[in-house]
Formats: structure tokens, sequence, C-alpha cells
């Protein structure tokens, strides 16, 4: 019995498995950068901000997001510091007043609704639950978009961030017994 | 070594084995499933600033207050202010994109083809009669020596709240008929009789349902008219006499008759107040004049304006009117279903809420209300093809300006001084004698309603004649063997959401259907679903087939489609045959 077969097909496997797992992720995902070189980290140490001061809830409850330029120029009407960072941002947008456009990880589709008030206050969920150690990151995370779906890779849980797709809310929302109805999130 | 074809096969089924165990095949099945939710084609909601608008419902006389729910401009949601909005009403944000909409038409050429021909035996049908546009029309067809025509609607308004007893011969009293909030506040004060053939939603919700044998609803007046002329006796009659309180509503034309005997003219039946109208408008308008009245072959040139139309005329009522030599027909619809399928000319218009007209006044309003339907949307069809204005159109024709007659009648309300505004955003009533013409008129195109109170409203005993089509004469054949019950009038345009939720829920019979007795259908070898041809004396009409117990033997029930009205008049004998 001769091994040249089961070798052929190994190879055909290993081929595979090195397409599938190296290549397939730089063909599908599309890397786009921040406009900003933002770091949660120096942030969260050097002004103790805490994740509610930028992301705000406005006074009818709903979720500000990301915060507009408005509030970055609070502090960084000028250059603090001398980093490049914060070379490139003043330049680029405070200077200009133009808002930078930030891509968002977590965009989800539109048939979702999805209340943060509710999460946060009422359920107590800290940020990280759902968008793990982002608020202690020092860079910004590549935002890789899927050229098929449109959608960011970090919605599917990718480098130690939570997934964030329907099969997590439900698992969440099962283990807390708050399973009500397809139109909690689909309204 | 060479590579033979079968190591080719082994390693694409290698690599097809190894393909199974990376992210590869799985990503691009869940990848494809996305992608088909984001397909170009498929609707975004909105996203914005979210605030309410206020409007009235134009779809029918009721004019419903509506409180819209608007992300940035775009309406998402209606519903009613203090009160429900019937389904039509709640998805009357759909309807311009009906995708039935009459999106084109040769405006231009319309308007030269009738100046051409005018003023040669003018005349314009309106379809819903009272509004301020109606009064244009008037005034221009003064100027043209041509002729209003309106459907013999109801020159009467009725106070339900004076009524303790109401015997309705297939009147759709709690389906339709006046405006909902009057009919349900009024509704536990008076006992409601239902007399015809099918168990209706209004027969459902009477305290009484007499079922009467299918056509014999004129024999049920005559014998009741008959009882109370003292020739015959009726207990309907005696309880109608009873308490001193009482009316009739129906097609019959004995109604006018049985309503005078029994003192409801004056009480009951009133005349219908009008917001003020400015003194010149009055002077320059032509008189309301019934189609019935017109000779025949004396319209060379026919308008019709068919926008929100409270109800329909058949055509074989209108063709005979037309003179024989090629007559000029110019339809102003949302749709081609209707009179567009017989005129020279249809053009596009305005649908509510895309439209600013004011209502006419509903036949349960007994006092004098003005209130304007305000736009919630920038028109959906835009130049070039553009929508015709019927009443800048008509005006047009005449002389007689058009485009500020709105602003014209709030004015002549304002300077009357009398009654209040109510504005819906905050609930509050403010005398118009506390508000400038400006204040009065910024109020209206925000949805506001002007009333004037009861104590003013003239209560004048209407003439006690049929105000109705005249019915027609119940025929007797043996080849047309079913007799036909009509469905109540539906707006032209209904979002197809609710035209689903209708037919799925059995709620409403949809427009082009009938509604057949089981032993019927069987007789007429027309299946549940079935395509069949309608048949009557006047001509024949394509519809589809709903087998229903409810439906009495001998009858069938059709829907409101324009096509079957075509055919089939009130009481009309119907044949079904297999299409």
């Amino acid at each position: 019995m001769t091994l040249r077969g089961p070798i052929v097909f190994a190879a055909g496997v290993l081929a595979a498995l090195g397409a599938g797992w190296a290549g397939f992720p730089r063909v599908i995902y599309q890397t786009h950068r921040q406009p900003v070189d933002f770091s949660h980290q120096i942030h969260a140490d050097k002004a103790g901000s805490k994740c509610d001061d930028c992301h705000a809830f406005r006074a009818d409850g709903t979720f500000a997001g990301v915060p507009t330029l408005d509030k970055c120029s609070g502090c960084h009407a000028a250059a603090m510091g001398s980093t490049v960072a914060e070379k490139n941002f003043i330049e680029r947008f405070v200077t200009p007043q133009r808002e930078p456009e930030w891509l968002v990880y977590a965009r989800q589709p539109e048939n979702v609704y999805f209340s943060h008030i509710t999460h946060v206050k009422r359920a107590n969920l800290k940020c990280e639950r759902c968008h793990g150690n982002q608020g202690t990151s020092n860079t910004l995370p590549p935002f890789q978009q899927d050229r098929i779906s449109g959608y960011s890779r970090d919605i599917w849980g990718h480098a130690g961030r939570p997934a964030m797709t329907m099969d997590a809310c439900v698992a969440c929302h099962r283990q807390s017994h708050l399973e009500h109805s397809c139109l909690d999130c689909h309204k | 070594m060479t590579n033979s074809r079968r190591d080719i096969f082994k390693f694409a089924g290698g690599a097809v084995a190894g393909a199974l165990f990376t992210p590869a095949p799985w990503r691009l099945i869940t990848d494809t499933a996305l992608w088909s939710e984001n397909w170009p084609g498929i609707p975004r909601p909105a996203r914005g600033e979210i605030r309410a608008k206020f409007t009235n419902c134009a779809l029918c006389p009721a004019g419903c207050a509506v409180r819209a729910r608007c992300v940035g401009e775009q309406p998402v949601s209606l519903a009613g202010v203090h009160g429900g909005l019937c389904p039509f009403g709640l998805t009357g944000h759909h309807l311009p994109y009906h995708p039935a909409r009459l999106k084109q038409g040769p405006i231009e050429e319309a308007k030269a083809a009738v100046r051409k021909r005018a003023p040669d035996g003018i005349a314009i049908l309106d379809l819903n009669p009272g509004r301020t546009v109606s009064w244009t029309y008037r005034r221009a067809m003064a100027s043209l020596q041509g002729l209003y025509l309106a459907p013999e609607s109801q020159p009467v308004a009725y106070d339900l709240s004076a009524a303790k007893t109401v015997l309705s011969i297939g009147a759709p009293l709690l389906d339709g008929w006046g405006t909902p909030a009057n009919v349900n506040a009024a509704r536990q004060n008076f006992r409601l009789i239902q007399a015809e053939a099918v168990e209706s939603r209004t027969a459902v919700l009477a305290d009484e349902w007499i079922p009467l044998a299918p056509g014999t609803e004129r024999a049920f007046a005559q014998e009741i008219l008959g009882a109370l002329q003292g020739e015959r006796t009726s207990v309907v009659a005696r309880e109608l006499t009873a308490d001193g309180s009482s009316f009739v509503l129906g097609d019959a034309p004995e109604i006018p008759e049985i309503n005078r005997l029994l003192g409801a003219y004056g009480k009951i039946i009133v005349a219908p107040s009008e917001a003020p109208v400015p003194e010149p408008w009055k002077k320059s308008a032509a008189a309301i004049t019934r189609l019935a009245d017109v000779p025949d072959h004396s319209i060379g040139v026919l308008l019709i304006d068919e926008s929100n139309a409270a109800s329909y005329i058949p055509w074989h009522f209108i063709e005979p009117k037309l003179t024989g030599d090629n007559p000029l027909v110019v339809t102003f619809a949302a749709t081609r279903g209707g009179y567009a399928r017989h005129a020279q000319y249809a053009l596009p218009i305005a649908v509510y809420p895309e439209l600013t007209d004011d209502i006419a006044p509903a036949v349960d309003s007994i006092h004098p209300t003005f209130r304007i339907s305000v736009p919630l949307v920038a028109p959906v069809v835009t130049p070039p093809a553009g929508l015709a204005n019927p009443a800048d159109f008509v005006g047009a024709l005449a002389g007689v300006p058009a485009s500020n007659a709105l602003r014209e009648r709030a004015d002549a309300i304002h300077q009357s001084a009398e009654g209040a505004i109510v504005t819906y955003a905050d609930g509050k009533e403010t005398p118009v004698k506390d508000l400038t013409a400006d204040a009065f008129w910024k109020s209206l195109n925000q949805g506001a309603r002007w009333d004037r109170p009861p104590g003013l409203s003239s209560l004048v005993p209407a003439a006690s004649r049929s105000t109705l089509r005249p019915a027609e004469p119940i025929e007797s054949s043996a080849d047309l063997p079913l007799i036909a019950i009509r469905e109540p009038h539906n707006p032209a345009l209904v979002s197809p959401l609710m035209t689903k939720l209708y037919q799925e829920s059995g709620l409403r019979l949809a427009p082009n259907r009938v509604a057949l007795n089981p032993d019927d259908a069987r007789a007429a070898h027309v299946p549940n679903g079935a395509r069949a041809v309608l048949q009557t004396r006047i001509g024949r009409c394509s519809v589809e087939v709903t087998v229903d117990p409810a439906v009495p033997p001998g009858a069938v029930q059709v829907g409101g489609s324009p096509g079957i009205q075509d055919v089939c008049g009130p009481a009309a004998r119907v044949k079904v045959v297999p299409a």
C-alpha cells in the first residue's frame, strides 16, 4: 500500500487550512484606520475620565454614542502634549472644526432596537460586558469591515472582545430570565 | 514524479475537508445571509430627530385629528388624538408611495383640450362636496355658465345625541357612517335596531338585528311606513313611536317620509351648518345640481374631482348625461381604478397626507366646523411629471383665483369672531376673538380645529324628500338568481398592509371580491378563491370569489371596487359564473 494517496489528501487539507485561517481573513475583511489615534488608556489614567464622561446619556435618556467634536474641544481647544497623534487631531479636526468620522465597531442592523440606558441603568451591566477591554486600550484597533456584509469583524467577537451578535444577546437574556419576545429588540 | 488526475481529485477532496475546519465557508454563509438583508431596494428606517406633527385625516369626512410621529420630516406612524383612528387612517402615511398610484398625466394637453371645448356644456362633478375647493368650483362654473354637480349626498345632518331609538336599514352606522368619536359617544344613549340581510359589523354591535331576506329592504321600509300611517301594525314601528325620539337610516325612498312621521326633522335631522364663507363667494357661486336633474346628452365637457371621494356614482348614471358627440371627460384621480377608465384624460393629484385641503363636514356634524388636512410629507410625485391641482386647473379656466382660497375662508371665519379653536399639541381651546387672523391661520396649519358652539348653530328642519340616489327598481329575474349586497364605500387608495390584514382577518371584503353562500357557490360551480365573472343587466365584471356561510342563500356580498359598482346597483340581481 502506497502512502502517496493520503499524503496528497493531507496536502490538500493543510493548504485549505492555511488559506482558510491565514488568507481568507485578509481577503474578506477590508481594514480601515480610525480617523484619530485615540487612547482610552491615557484618558482614563491621566484625565481620570470614566466611560460616561464622554459616552453620555442625553437628558431624555437616549445614548449620545461617540462624543462629538464639541466635547473633545472642551479640553483639546489647543494641543495637550506634543505627540504626533495630538498634533494630527488638532490640525485635522479641531482647528477646521471638522467632525471625525469614527467607525463604529458595534454597529447593529437597522432592524435592531437597542437601549443603552435600559442595559446600563436598569440591568447594571458594565460597559466591558459587551465592549470588552476597549476602555483600557492604548490604541484603537483597526476597523475590519466585512466586504460582503459590511459589518465590523468585532460583531462576531474578535481579539478578546465578546460577540455582539443576536445569539450573544439571546444567551444573556436567557441567562437572566429576560427572554420575553422577538419584539424586545425587533420593534 | 508526475501528478495523475486521481491526485488532483485527492488534493481537492482534502482541501474541501480542510476548508470545513476553517472559518471561510461558515463566514461566507453568514455574510451572504446578512448581505441579502442589505441589498439595494430594502427600505431603511429613517434616522433623525423624533417629533410630533398634527393634522386632520382627509380620507373621509370624519376628519379625525391625527398625531404623526416623525423622524426628521418623515412620518413613521400615525395615531389618533384623544381617540383612535380607523385602520385606513392608521396607515394613511403609506398612501403617497402606493404602487397603484397615478403618477403622471398630460396636464397641459388636458388644459388645452378643455379650453378648446369650454364652455360648451361644461360641468364639474365634485365627489367630496362641502370643502373650500367646492366653492372654487361653484364660482368657476358660475363664471363659465356650467354646472356644479354633487352626488346626492345627505343635505342634512344627524344629531345622534338626540336620538333614543335608531332603525338602520342596511346603513353601516357603526362602520364608517359618521365620525367614530361622535357615534361612540352617543351610542350608549340610543337603542340600535339593524335590519339587513347579512350580519354586518353594525348588526353584530346593534341591540337588535332583524335579518331581512335579501332584496326586501324596501318592502320592510314600506311596512314601517304603512304602520306609521295606521294601515297595519308593526312591532318595530311601535317601538319607534314609543319613546318619541327616533329616526330611520337607509337608502329606501320611503325613509324621508317615515322620518317626517316620526317627527325627526328639526329634532334629530337638522340642516347642516357650514363654516362661514366669504360673502363674494356666495354671490358668485353656481347652484348645486343633482346629477339626476341634469338633462340627458347635455354635458360636453365633464371634469371629475375624485380626491378623497366620499362616494362613487356608477358610470351608467353619468354616461347618459354626456353628449353623444365625442364628450370630453377629465378626471383628477389618485388611481386608474375609478373614472380614469372612462376619461380621455386622467390627471394625477396629491393624496393624503401630502395634500392641503379642508375637510367637508361629516353627516353627524351638526355644528359648523373647519379643519385643514396639513401636509405631513412633500409631494412624492415631483416635476417634470408633477401633480395636477384641481382647484388651480378649474379656477384658471374661469379666471377664478384659487391658490389663496383656504386663507380667505379662514379669514372669513376669523372675522365672524365666533367659536373657538382647539390646538391638539397642547389641548387648549382658544376663543377666535382672542386670536389675530395670522395666529388663527397658523393654528389651522398646525392641525387645529375650529368649532362653533352649539348655541349658535341653526337647526333648520330639512326638506323631507329623498336625498339619496333613487333606489333602482327591484328586478325579478330567473336568469339572474342572486341579489347583490354592497359593502360600504372604501377610500380609493388603501395601504397594501391594511388590505392584507383586512382580507386575512375577514374584516372587510376586498374591493374586487364577492362572497357567496356555499350552496350558491356550488350551484354556480365556483370554488373558494376562484376567479369568476359577476354578471348583471348592465354589464360584466371580473371578480374573485370567497365562499362564506355567513352570506344568506340567494345573496351575494360584493366588494366596493368601482368596477363592481359600475355594473351593480343597490338590490341589483346578479349571476356569478366561472371565469
